[in-house]
């Protein structure tokens, strides 16, 4: 499933790229974000809870990111499994200035698989959306809380 | 599978019941006629520790004129909204919408309060709802509130609701005079879900041209909507169908198509333009019988 669109956020490119690889400050941006620790190797594990409406559930996976290119770009790529299903991404993520602060562009492939992708599938693209819309909502309010870039 | 363990509880008054939604509100979840949460339920998608059982709420089933307008009581199902008299002469889109949903047994036990509150992205009452200006009532422990439907559907099974608030009741204005309803859905061959649903009423004024046309489409995206620039469209124009037809070509405009493996998104913008203009015709057709 490729994924694709843009959100605005109310902050300068730096900021909002510094933010985005801060675990401690994406794990408080993430909505039903209960760790997202550093490994080893790199990478980040994450624990989140997920969920629209009525459907929630506990998720944990792993979370890498790649070609930084500051405060441009990154790549990143997500595997990630719960009791509704799993799901395995990679996106990219780039960054501009705009008249508001600064425009992120997203675009990527996801696969979803399990319970929800096999009743659900009708309303899987959707529902990731939404889930995409609510996390920069939720970043956008935390960088709208963070003291302004020295 | 089925479903995780769950504390049942089955208040007998509208009080109790919102007493128990708001000591419940986290971890607990109102059932009505249950056929879209008992399924998500045994499939673990929900997992909710606390069920409250509307279905002892007689106080809850009901079809009424009401100060002007017809109230129709949250767990009133949808089998009884095909067959009210009342709705029949006064507010026919009601029973067209209702006929449309699901199969016999979901009709029998299925809710437009649950429908409403569930806000499944494909639901038929929404189309309606969304058409009609309809009102929603909220009913909590802290009171009640009117909820007009412009601020009641958020995103993909969001409403505006309060934890702990429950949907008791929706009022949607009476058809006026020559005036037709029609409700048209392009259903999905195995779930019967609206793949596009479109809800609506055109009333003409005494020249035969188009005074108001309301068209409320579900399916197309994540919530529904209302269809303002294929209002505007044919607004004081003849209802031909040339007109309609341009008119309809408007349907999709401004909003972000789902995509599933039934329908691309490009297919479902065409669908909500083909029954925006089937509905429309015999809103109209209808319109014009006496």
């Amino acid at each position: 499933m490729k994924m694709e669109g843009t959100y605005e956020v109310p902050a300068p490119r730096e900021v909002v790229y510094a933010h985005l690889l801060d675990p401690e400050k994406l794990a408080q941006a993430l909505p039903g974000c209960k760790k997202l620790e550093p490994s080893p190797d790199g990478s980040y594990h994450a624990e989140m809870t997920v969920g629209i409406g009525a459907i929630k559930g506990s998720y944990h996976g792993r979370v890498e990111i790649l070609d930084q290119v500051p405060p441009e770009r990154f790549r990143m790529m997500v595997n990630g499994q719960g009791k509704g299903g799993f799901l395995k991404g990679e996106g990219t993520l780039a960054l501009t200035d705009s008249a508001g602060g600064t425009t992120v562009h997203y675009s990527g492939d996801a696969q979803v698989g399990g319970i929800f992708a096999a009743v659900g599938q009708r309303m899987i693209q959707a529902a990731t959306k939404q889930i995409l819309r609510e996390f920069f909502q939720a970043f956008a309010k935390l960088l709208q809380q963070a003291p302004p870039a020295q | 599978m089925i479903p995780e363990i769950f504390e049942y509880h089955v208040p007998e008054t509208l009080q109790e019941a919102a007493r128990l939604a708001a000591q419940y509100a986290e971890d607990g979840k109102l059932l009505a006629g249950g056929h879209s949460l008992i399924p998500m339920m045994k499939l673990r998608l929900s997992s909710p520790k606390h069920l409250i059982d509307l279905s002892r709420l007689e106080e809850l089933r009901y079809v009424r004129e009401q100060d002007g307008k017809i109230e129709i009581g949250a767990m009133t199902t949808h089998f009884q909204a095909v067959y009210s008299s009342l709705l029949k002469e006064k507010c026919p889109l009601l029973p067209e919408t209702a006929r449309a949903i699901g199969d016999v047994q979901v009709r029998n036990k299925g809710t437009i309060g649950g429908s409403l509150a569930h806000a499944d992205p494909a639901g038929d009452w929404a189309a309606a709802a969304v058409a009609l200006d309809a009102e929603l009532k909220g009913v909590s422990i802290a009171g009640e509130r009117w909820i007009p439907v412009a601020a009641f559907f958020l995103d993909l099974f969001t409403t505006s609701l309060n934890s702990g608030e429950i949907l008791a009741a929706v009022r949607f204005p009476m058809i006026p005079g020559r005036s037709g309803d029609a409700y048209v859905k392009h259903s999905h061959p195995a779930s019967g879900f609206a793949v596009v649903g479109v809800a609506a009423r055109v009333t003409l004024d005494e020249k035969g041209a188009v005074e108001e046309a309301r068209v409320g489409i579900t399916g197309l995206g994540s919530k529904p909507y209302r269809a303002r620039a294929v209002e505007t469209a044919i607004a004081a124009k003849s209802p031909s169908n040339k007109n309609l037809e341009a008119a309809a070509g408007h349907a999709a405009e401004g909003i972000d198509a789902t995509s599933d493996l039934y329908a691309s998104e490009e297919y479902r913008a065409h669908l909500a333009r083909v029954y925006t203009l089937r509905a429309l015709a015999l809103a109209v057709e209808r319109a014009g019988e006496i």
